[in-house]
């Protein structure tokens, strides 16, 4: 195996444990929404702007949760993909080394077809796992966009929090634990997009 | 790779093996081809090492697409392993191998070969109008496994049965029984199982007429070398490894 496909293989494996990583943290999000919710309630008026923060909190979480499961799905297919591709070059490259040792054989010629069809087929799987990065990173830009919006409401979050009294602590630590885990998020996603960014369609 | 025509009649047999630029950590073992007019049929096509030397060599007797059969006396990988090659290089080719090992096999790579399972009680393969009959050698030393006798060519090619290991570029035939033996003794004995399954299989080859035993691993035995090695065989105790 060549530097090349060894790096892609591991691009691909990377995905999927960075994004469990993000499925662990975006389930603490939904569950810090909720107790959120339950302090809000608690707090009534003084926590009055908090309340449909939490809704939103929780909202993102559960949307993040559906990317992230179906960029798992899609990471699987790419990974397929790429020991399809893997496997496809390898022959490619034992069919080349094949026409060099039959140079004089009676019926060398013969191989010229399989090695024109193994060659389009290699350059086919090349291509359309260029292809499937760059729907891939488009998939994941959302989940940043997501992480994103998280820190503002997290921002948002602590300024409403000021404003509750004696709930002031436990809605600052919502906010403070809603803003670690997008900034985690952030974080691993970046890390798969970079990891991915070499191969995509240019 | 080295080429030896075994049988030249109506159709030709063809011995590969020792070939010099295999990596010397793998095992060598001898590949054979059956040629008809327009088909060719490969036993023991080898490991996945073996693949471009072997594919090569085979293209000084038929051309790619006369590659229609293929045969796996079992399923280990210095037999067939490279299948997934083969898979993708023949668009129109058969696999005749264990029925017991289909499952095992494909991990190789069996995507476009059409694989034609063998019964345990073995069959007849007909290439072009080659008969060729399958017969059963479980337990030697593959739980199932399976010879190719040609009746025409008085050739049998007995897989792991007669096996021994070489210094690269030795003879394709053995020249001196007593001295071969014990190249075969130790693998003989620690490879097949069973004397029962041994037996069974000396008495079923001694009815037929052969004239060269064609194994996977080592030299052929010709003339009177096939008795001395079934007899041989027939005394020896295997399944010595408990
Ligand atoms: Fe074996």
């Amino acid at each position: 195996m060549n530097s090349q496909t060894k790096s892609q293989f591991i691009a691909v494996a990377s995905i999927t444990s960075e994004l469990s990583a993000v499925m662990v943290v975006a389930k603490e999000i939904s569950l810090a929404a909720a107790n959120a919710k339950a302090i809000a309630f608690r707090a009534g008026d003084k926590a009055k702007g908090f309340q449909p923060i939490t809704d939103f909190i929780n909202e993102l979480a559960k949307e993040t949760i559906e990317l992230v499961t179906n960029i798992n799905v899609y990471a699987l297919l790419l990974y397929r993909l790429t020991v399809n591709e893997y496997r496809r070059t390898a022959a490619y490259n034992r069919f080349e080394q094949v026409a060099k040792l039959a140079v004089g054989a009676r019926y060398a010629d013969s191989m010229q077809e399989p090695i024109s069809t193994a060659r389009t087929i290699m350059q086919d799987c090349q291509r359309q796992f260029k292809r499937d990065v760059t729907q891939l990173l488009g998939q994941l830009e959302a989940v940043m966009h997501h992480a994103r919006a998280a820190r503002v409401i997290a921002a948002n979050s602590r300024i409403e929090a000021s404003q509750a009294g004696e709930y002031l602590q436990s809605l600052q630590a919502v906010a403070e634990s809603v803003d670690k885990a997008a900034h985690t998020i952030h974080d691993n996603v970046q890390r798969c997009r970079i990891a991915l960014s070499i191969y995509r369609n240019s | 790779m080295k080429m030896t025509k075994i049988y030249e009649g109506a159709h030709q047999w063809i011995m590969f093996g020792r070939d010099e630029n295999k990596p010397d950590n793998i095992i060598d073992s001898n590949q054979y081809i059956v040629r008809t007019a327009n088909k060719c049929l490969l036993l023991e096509p080898g490991g996945t090492e073996l693949f471009a030397p072997m594919m090569a060599a085979v293209l000084h007797h038929a051309p790619v697409e006369q590659i229609t059969d293929l045969f796996a006396s079992h399923q280990d990988p210095d037999v067939i392993s490279s299948l997934g090659l083969w898979d993708q290089a023949l668009s129109n080719a058969k696999l005749h191998a264990p029925a017991l090992w289909e499952g095992y096999i494909r991990h190789f790579g069996c995507e476009s070969i059409q694989y034609v399972p063998i019964p345990d009680n073995g069959e007849t393969i007909k290439i072009e109008s080659v008969e060729l009959q399958i017969i059963p050698a479980h337990y030697l030393h593959s739980p199932c496994g399976f010879h190719v006798y040609d009746p025409q060519a008085k050739i049998l090619m007995c897989g792991s049965v007669g096996s021994a290991f070489e210094a690269p570029g030795a003879p394709v035939f053995v020249e001196r029984f007593d001295v071969h033996v014990e190249k075969m003794r130790y693998y003989h004995q620690r490879m097949m199982p069973s004397n029962q399954a041994k037996r069974a299989w000396v008495d079923r080859v001694r009815n037929l007429d052969i004239d060269i035993l064609a194994p996977q691993h080592g030299r052929m035995f010709k003339g009177d070398d096939v008795k001395r090695f079934l007899d041989w065989f027939d005394s020896l105790q295997v399944g010595t490894g408990i």
